[in-house]
């Protein structure tokens, strides 16, 4: 009946329905569409898929019904008690418990559905039964799985009306001639029943027409049913994605206490290297400063034979560690503050720019000045991109610009040179950007590198006013 | 001073172990060799044999214990080598751990020590041939963190100075000196102290500070 040449997928396609001749013609491409929709509705009855999706709604809708009673339960039991400690207790152990059900829809959700639903964090309660309490009742991924344990059962409901008794009436239609004749006659509930009331497609109650017409019936409600069943296993999905993932503040919450780690570890890190800094510098060159003064203490105690020429030498070296530490220390203490920056950023930058090795403009135009934590960090940007061009980028000229857009300080830095910069490839240190990065993101910043072969690399740095 | 003395050094700082170098040289004792890390000193103290070493707690590479750690390996090799550790930082851990044989030719001093050069070449001397020389720090953290504080209660004041300075390692004649008392005035002070704590009397300085110090640590 019709005729389609493949190759030629342009050529229109003509097919003649019926013993009229009915001619429809398609292009070849609609007539693709058309095959594969037959296709689809053609296999569902028989795919994985649909198959899945009934197990899932069976066993979700028997732990559902389970979720709902123990969250009725404990409410119902623990707002009674509330007036006494226990109804407290009762309560938060129905908050994890309904958290407990969440995680166990979430595994059906996964090997049944494919569904892959992220886990909120793990429940990490403080220590003893007070910190327990605490914790329960603050979780929020409890309350959330409570929610959907209470919502499920209105879906559930209705997909037992409008997808599962569809099913449950195409099996008994279909059966209906095997071994259902004479008996009530199906379909026996839910929306089949209601729409095809009493008749079907036979007006008869007996016989061999009435058999054949609720046999018909029962293969039209076998492909209707897995259709019915993805509508109301997609509404539990989306239920399921908004109520039983990590909500947004709980994303939020993730995503700065990651950023708060990297904060600590970073001071950590800091500290640790000023220690030694300090111990290895500052801290050595005054005992050996000491040392010295005490050798020639002790020289110049020594009475009439003194040696002058070599307390003079040992006064010397003492002279000389001095102006080195405190060039050590001053150095030091830059590194940890700079104290430039405490007149602003215009001065800062500029300083920075005539610091540079590369001829280096600065503008800065500011409405206001920044929190001194903003300034800090977007001094440190720049001192560290100013190094990296002169180390890398082999460049003749950079420019700095810092300005103001609304509630966001933006600083770019620009360079000719070569070009090809990399988050993980720039730095004086292999650590340098990531470092600068993290810093950046932990106020909620943004750090941005363009840099294609060849140059020229600009780097932008966002950041909030005032953090 | 130091005549003949024969002195190792392991220090990571190159200002302070050139520093120590020309302070030790001056005072006429004999450096074998002058290291910045624990490998090179074990090499050198196979080869040298030195009568003492000077060590740095903390050297390269992890910048933590290294030097704790070779003191306590060459003191178990070499048991005759005197052990001057030598530190920015005093951690009672490090004392413990390196008194917990014998304080007998063992050392442990801040490196401020060095700006008093007689005195910190007179603790070298003295660990060199077997004494003991503990920072008074180290003391005061010891006393500090004694569980006998109930049996130190029963000393007077002047007995708790001698015992300090017991425990630092010096002898009574040292001690004589600093209290500006005679050394009959120390001697009696040490019998009390030892009648007071009920501890073994010793006649050998070493022993003494040993004894003094398991009395502080246990």
């Amino acid at each position: 009946m019709m005729k389609a040449d493949v190759d030629e997928s342009e050529r229109p396609v003509e097919l003649r329905l019926g013993s009229k001749g009915t001619v429809i013609v398609l292009s070849e491409a609609r007539l693709n569409q058309v095959r594969r929709v037959a296709d689809t509705i053609w296999r569902a009855p028989f795919t994985r898929r649909t198959w899945a999706e009934f197990i899932w709604f069976v066993l979700s809708g028997l732990l559902a019904a389970l979720g709902m009673a123990f969250v009725a339960l404990s409410m119902l039991a623990g707002i009674a008690l509330l007036v006494t400690f226990v109804g407290v207790i009762i309560i938060a152990a129905g908050v994890r418990g309904a958290g407990g059900f969440g995680a166990f829809h979430r595994g059906l959700a996964r090997n049944f559905l494919g569904e892959q639903i992220e886990e909120p964090g793990a429940f990490a309660p403080r220590p003893g039964l007070f910190g327990w309490l605490h914790s329960a009742l603050r979780d929020r991924a409890g309350w959330r799985a409570m929610a959907y344990s209470v919502l499920k059962l209105p879906v559930v409901l209705f997909g037992v009306w409008f997808a599962f008794s569809v099913w449950v009436d195409a099996f008994f239609c279909l059966a209906y001639p095997i071994w259902g004749a004479g008996a009530q006659r199906p379909p026996e509930f839910g929306v089949a029943r209601n729409l095809f009331q009493p008749g079907y497609l036979s007006v008869g109650t007996s016989g061999f027409f009435h058999a054949t017409a609720v046999f018909l019936t029962g293969v039209i409600l076998l492909f209707v049913a897995p259709w019915t069943m993805r509508a109301v296993v997609y509404v539990d999905r989306r239920l399921m994605r908004v109520l039983l993932a990590p909500d947004a503040m709980t994303a939020r919450v993730r995503s700065l206490e990651h950023a708060r780690a990297q904060t600590v570890d970073e001071s950590a890190a800091t500290l640790r290297r000023i220690e030694r800094d300090l111990h290895d510098g500052t801290q050595a060159q005054l005992v050996a400063l000491a040392m010295r003064l005490g050798q020639a203490k002790e020289k110049l105690a020594a009475g009439d034979d003194v040696d002058l020429e070599q307390v003079r030498r040992l006064v010397d070296d003492a002279h000389r560690g001095a102006k080195e530490a405190i060039v050590e220390l001053r150095d030091l203490a830059r590194g940890i503050h700079p104290p430039v920056l405490d007149t602003g950023l215009e001065g800062a930058l500029s300083t920075l720019a005539a610091r540079s090795t590369l001829p280096t403009v600065c503008t800065v135009a500011l409405d206001e000045r920044p929190t001194p934590a903003i300034e800090t960090i977007a001094y440190f940007c720049v001192a560290e991109l100013l190094a990296n061009v002169a180390q890398h980028a082999e460049a003749s000229r950079s420019s700095i610009s810092c300005t103001q857009h609304g509630r966001w300080l933006r600083v770019v830095v620009r360079d000719d040179g070569h070009g090809g910069a990399k988050l993980s490839t720039v730095g004086s240190s292999s650590s340098g950007l990531r470092g600068l990065t993290d810093r950046v993101e932990a106020v909620d910043g943004h750090l941005e590198i363009t840099s294609p072969p060849g140059g020229p690399t600009v780097v932008t740095v966002d950041l909030p006013l005032h953090a | 001073m130091g005549d003949s003395i024969r002195v190792a050094i392991a220090e990571d700082s190159a200002i302070l172990r050139d520093g120590l170098v020309q302070l030790l040289a001056d005072r006429g004792f004999e450096i074998t060799d002058a290291v910045s890390e624990a490998e090179g000193l074990r090499a050198s103290i196979e080869r040298d044999r030195p009568d003492v070493a000077v060590i740095d707690i903390r050297m390269p590479p992890s910048f933590t214990d290294e030097g704790l750690r070779a003191a306590i390996e060459l003191r178990r090799r070499y048991p005759a080598l005197g052990i001057l550790l030598f530190s920015q930082y005093i951690e009672t851990r490090y004392a413990a751990e390196l008194l917990a044989d014998d304080a007998a030719g063992i050392g442990y001093l801040l490196k401020d020590r060095v700006a008093d050069v007689s005195d910190f070449c007179e603790a070298l001397v003295r660990v060199a041939s077997g004494g003991t020389a503990l920072d008074p720090e180290v003391v005061t953290q010891l006393l500090g963190a004694s569980k006998r504080l109930g049996s130190l209660s029963a000393l007077s004041t002047r007995e708790r100075q001698v015992l300090s300075l017991m425990a630092e390692g010096r002898s009574n004649a040292a001690i004589a000196t600093t209290l500006v008392i005679s050394e009959g005035a120390v001697e009696k002070h040490v019998a009390n102290i030892f009648a007071k704590l009920d501890l073994p009397v010793s006649q050998s300085d070493h022993r003494r500070v040993l004894a003094v110090l398991r009395f502080l640590g246990s």
